[in-house]
């Protein structure tokens, strides 16, 4: 089991009213599954993916991941765990913009303290595997959509997580791009990354191996 | 990751240039005049400090005035040392000085006019730290025998060996003194200059009366006095201030350290005018609130500017960063940004600082020799440098990266409010600056204004020296055929004798205690001044009588006791109706002297001062020896340049068939007179430049503030316009917060600019008053610049399509 949600409840306080984003949640995951969550906007997939990712907090219930009580962790050890295991992939890529896509990569490495030597492998295997090579000198602004997003899950991937969260991954491509970007999530599962992605497309949906339907912040079981 | 990060942040300074610039630009401005401020009060701070200075004194008078003692004489008798020396054991030196404004010296045919020289004791040189560097101090002991500067020995032998050359000085006498000694040239930081020194037992053998003799009579000599290390010397101080060796009850002896000279004393016969801790103050604090706007200023702008960087951020925290790491590079960032604009500042300072020096007319160095000055400072500078990173770097690494990253970072509350004030901060102190500037410069002009009761336009001084032996009678004889002469000229109105002149200041004035009025009371305590003139000096400077007329010419040789008092005096000596003193005695030097007229009050010493008693007597009499100043009253044809210096020429050709051997120097009255303000009008002006300075620096935090305000606001500036504002409308939306801001800060300025300028103030005995609309103005500028560096933004963003701004959402 890589983590478990269980009846996790998330809200905010708008005027006199408790707005829930997230209801009673339960959420199993094992290693090596490709899931993907589903449903309308405001349903709560981002929350969801904050919240697995630790970039959240949430006001009821528990959270393990690889059977460690998140919930009760200070936030320190919060960031160690999910920079150790957890890669993140955004729609709008959120490269740096004055980092060359090099830099870009190589950011992860940098918080995790790792040799200079050892970096520089890490991020040539990476620049390699997507065939980014000759682009390693040039800044986003220079790359297009699709080559923006593969340098934003190489980014993801160079500290080696186990875990991806991507949050429409290809919202903001064209279908080729999109299409590509989804091969790779598939063979990156194949070779046993467990990925969970939030997505609007059914098409996109179909390469998990489950899915999950979100309305208004619980599971929609129908 | 340093390198990283240093990458990162060259890169976003060079993408973000209009950014960079302001604030690289604010902050080297900032440090710049820092830096050049630092120096200049370092310098003025730096006078009369050397090996032993702890230990040494000048000792003083004191003048009782009113009942209480006042200083009233920085010279003392030339019993003074000694004495002081003999009866207090703590005092193991003295020395005396005679202070010779200006000798002609001659070797062979070069003649030489040299300032700042005296006659020195020998011990001259266990009290200041300046060895010879050639010569024999015990052959300084002898009569005359001189020590020469480096300089001054090059300019009058070249390069030669001088030492046991012998120099001719032209007093009328044709002494030659032996060179017995070379020092190396005295540093400009000393309240007492220094080109050369003569033998003390020299006096002997010149011609100098009563100075010649040990006296309690003249005091003509300053004196320094060196004590034991580790006496306690305020006790001593009470001990000299309660001696009474030449049992006088109204004067007594005082001293002072001489490194507090230059900057706390102000006494009549001062070797030089001092520097002001008052103005040094002023400089200090403007340096400092420039410097902390320019940070202020930096805070702005990169707390504001940090919004941007919200992405970064976020994606720094998703990536792993840790907020320590975030702070790191942040303040890494102000660091780098910081150095920059030291740099520039340092590279500013060095172009800028012989301007500053050509205008204070100081000899400043900015070099590794005086690091010691600025190295406390630098550290400061890096202090400041740190503080000011923190805050930017605080906000930024708090960010949530969630928010970060979706772009909803909106200043808090109370972030917006720290900025407000610091803007707050920025305004009130410009608006003091502003008040102070204006305040200065009316004080200036209100002192250019103010009536003086003389007429000092186109009047020329001449004063010449000798350089052959002639004695006095005939000297006097020929300046009195020179006058006629020169009166017969076309374009002279006037033509008259005095020993010294308004603006002259106290050079060559003497001034006395002890008098007896008319009605047989005494006054042993009041001080009072006095000259001697032609009889028609008044006319040629257009000094009134009040009552009464000047006293007539005599014979040459014929006793003269007839003399004219000011008003000032005549009421000291309680008329009110001032026809009554005339023909009245007065007692005073054991003689009997008679008023002939009470003339109106004029300044001599400048608006500075108040007017003091004065009398003036014949100059062919009891008041002037030698050559004096020769007054030529022109016409107003010398207001063309050409025509002055043809009239000049005449006037000099004159001069040199009477006084074919002789020196001639000119100097314009009025020009002089207002010398006196030169420090105070360059005070002015150096106000005025770091005034403007602040407000730049100001409205550059201001501007960067609109532009980072705008952003903010641009979705509702989109809003507002599509539902109908007009540019107007939108204009006094974004100009309201600061100009609410702005009267605050006014409000609060106000008082605080008007309590220091009114302090400011006290050193003048004549002040314009502080009018309201001074206030007034300051705060319509500060208004002007809010407005300003506000709307160049808000009307770009005003007038923008609401559609682009919308469509962003």
């Amino acid at each position: 089991m890589l983590l478990e949600l269980n009846n996790i409840f998330k809200w905010v306080n708008q005027g006199g009213n408790r707005v829930f984003l997230l209801k009673d949640l339960n959420l199993e995951v094992e290693e090596g599954e490709f899931i993907s969550i589903m449903g309308p906007s405001g349903s709560g997939k981002s929350t969801l993916l904050n919240v697995i990712g630790m970039l959240d907090g949430f006001q009821e219930g528990e959270y393990k991941f690889l059977d460690e009580s998140v919930h009760a962790m200070k936030e320190k050890n919060r960031s160690k765990l999910y920079k150790e295991y957890i890669g993140f992939v955004f729609q709008a890529y959120h490269l740096i913009d004055e980092l060359t896509v090099y830099e870009n990569i190589e950011t992860p490495l940098l918080y995790k303290n790792i040799k200079s030597a050892e970096r520089k492998a890490l991020v040539a295997d990476m620049l390699d595997r997507f065939n980014i090579v000759g682009k390693k000198d040039l800044f986003p602004a220079q790359l297009s959509g699709g080559q923006q997003q593969l340098v934003g899950i190489a980014r993801a991937l160079v500290a080696k997580p186990k875990l991806i969260l991507a949050d429409e991954p290809t919202g903001n491509l064209n279908s080729n791009q999109g299409e590509e970007i989804m091969q790779l999530f598939k063979e990156l599962n194949q070779e046993g990354v467990t990925i969970i992605q939030a997505t609007h497309s059914e098409t996109n949906a179909a390469y998990g191996s489950r899915t999950l339907h979100l309305l208004d912040g619980r599971r929609d079981h129908k | 990751m340093i390198r990283n990060h240093f990458k990162i942040a060259l890169r976003y300074l060079f993408k973000n240039k209009l950014y960079s610039i302001l604030n690289i630009v604010g902050l080297a401005l900032g440090i710049a005049a820092f830096v050049i401020i630092t120096l200049y009060v370092g310098y003025e701070r730096s006078y009369d400090k050397f090996e032993g200075s702890d230990e040494v004194f000048r000792v003083y008078m004191d003048y009782a005035e009113g009942g209480n003692f006042v200083p009233g004489d920085a010279q003392t008798y030339n019993l003074s040392g000694p004495t002081l020396k003999k009866e207090f054991p703590e005092i193991i030196e003295q020395v005396r000085l005679y202070r010779l404004e200006k000798v002609t010296f001659v070797n062979g045919e070069k003649i030489i006019q040299q300032p700042n020289g005296s006659l020195a004791d020998a011990s001259y040189f266990k009290i200041f730290d300046h060895p010879l560097i050639e010569g024999n101090l015990s052959d300084f002991e002898k009569p005359n025998t001189i020590i020469l500067t480096k300089t001054l020995a090059k300019k009058l032998f070249g390069k030669k060996q001088v030492l046991g050359k012998s120099l001719e000085v032209f007093d009328g006498n044709g002494i030659r003194l032996e060179i017995v000694g070379i020092i190396n040239d005295i540093a400009q930081n000393t309240h007492y200059k220094t080109n050369f020194l003569i033998s003390y037992p020299t006096m002997n053998t010149w011609d100098m009366g009563n100075n010649a003799k040990p006296n309690w009579s003249g005091n003509n000599f300053f004196t320094y006095l060196k004590v034991a290390p580790g006496i306690d010397k305020i006790a001593l101080r009470k001990k000299i201030m309660m001696s009474d060796f030449e049992q006088d009850p109204d004067e007594r002896h005082n001293i002072e350290a001489i490194s507090d000279i230059h900057l706390h004393s102000d006494k009549p016969f001062e070797a030089e005018t001092n520097g002001s801790l008052s103005r040094v103050r002023f400089l200090s604090a403007i340096g400092f609130i420039i410097l902390i706007l320019s940070w202020l200023n930096y805070v702005n702008l990169a707390t504001a500017k940090s919004m941007e960087r919200s992405k970064e951020v976020g994606i720094r925290k998703v990536a792993g960063a840790q907020r320590s790491q975030l702070i790191v590079q942040s303040l890494g960032e102000s660091l780098l940004l910081n150095l920059f604009a030291v740099a520039l500042a340092i590279g500013l300072a060095y172009v800028l600082l012989p301007l500053f020096n050509n205008f204070v007319g100081k000899e400043l160095v900015l070099g590794l020799s005086n690091l010691g000055i600025i190295l406390p400072y630098l550290a400061f500078i890096l202090l400041g440098t740190l503080v000011s990173g923190l805050y930017p770097a605080m906000v930024i690494s708090g960010f949530s990266p969630i928010r970060a990253l979706k772009g909803k970072v909106v200043a808090s509350r109370g972030g917006v409010n720290i900025r407000k004030g610091l803007i707050g901060v920025q305004f009130f102190a410009t608006v003091v600056l502003i008040i102070g500037t204006l305040v200065v410069s009316q004080q200036i002009s209100f002192l250019g204004e103010q009536p003086l009761g003389v007429d000092l336009s186109q009047l020329v001084a001449l004063k010449g020296e000798l350089l052959s032996n002639e004695n006095d009678s005939i000297t006097r004889q020929k300046s009195v055929v020179l006058e006629s002469e020169l009166s017969q000229l076309p374009f002279v109105k006037g033509v008259t004798q005095a020993k010294t002149y308004p603006g002259d200041g106290y050079d060559n004035l003497s001034s006395n205690v002890g008098i007896t009025y008319p009605d047989g009371t005494s006054n042993e305590r009041l001080l009072f001044y006095l000259y001697g003139a032609q009889p028609n000096y008044f006319e040629v400077l257009g000094i009134d009588f009040l009552a009464g007329k000047t006293y007539l010419r005599k014979n040459p040789g014929v006793h003269n006791f007839d003399i004219v008092i000011n008003e000032t005096f005549a009421r000291i000596m309680g008329f009110t109706d001032m026809s009554e003193i005339i023909g009245k005695n007065v007692k005073f030097w054991d003689e009997t002297w008679t008023v002939t007229g009470v003339f109106e009050d004029y300044h001599h010493f400048g608006l500075k001062s108040k007017i003091e008693p004065m009398f003036i007597g014949d100059i062919n009499w009891a008041f002037g020896t030698g050559l004096q100043n020769v007054l030529v009253k022109m016409d107003a044809t010398g207001l063309s340049l050409s025509v002055m210096d043809k009239n000049l020429d005449q006037i000099q050709q004159k001069w040199k068939t009477i006084f074919p051997q002789s020196t001639l120097d000119y100097t314009f009255l009025d020009k002089k007179f207002e010398a006196q303000y030169k420090e105070d009008t360059k005070f002015g002006a150096a106000f005025q430049l770091f005034t403007g300075l602040a407000i730049f620096i100001a409205g550059l935090g201001l501007f960067g503030l609109t532009s980072y305000t705008i952003l903010q606001r641009k979705k509702e500036i989109g809003i507002r316009k599509v539902s109908g504002a007009s540019v107007l409308q939108i204009l006094t939306l974004l100009n309201r917060d600061f100009l609410k801001l702005v009267t605050i800060s006014f409000i609060l300025a106000a008082p605080i600019a008007w309590y220091v300028m009114n302090q400011w103030l006290q050193e003048f005995a004549y002040q314009t008053r502080l009018n309201w609309w001074v206030f007034a103005l300051a705060g319509i500028a500060a208004f002007l610049v809010a407005i300003i560096s506000v709307s160049f933004q808000a009307i770009k963003a005003a007038i923008a399509n609401p559609v682009k701004s919308l469509r962003t959402e």
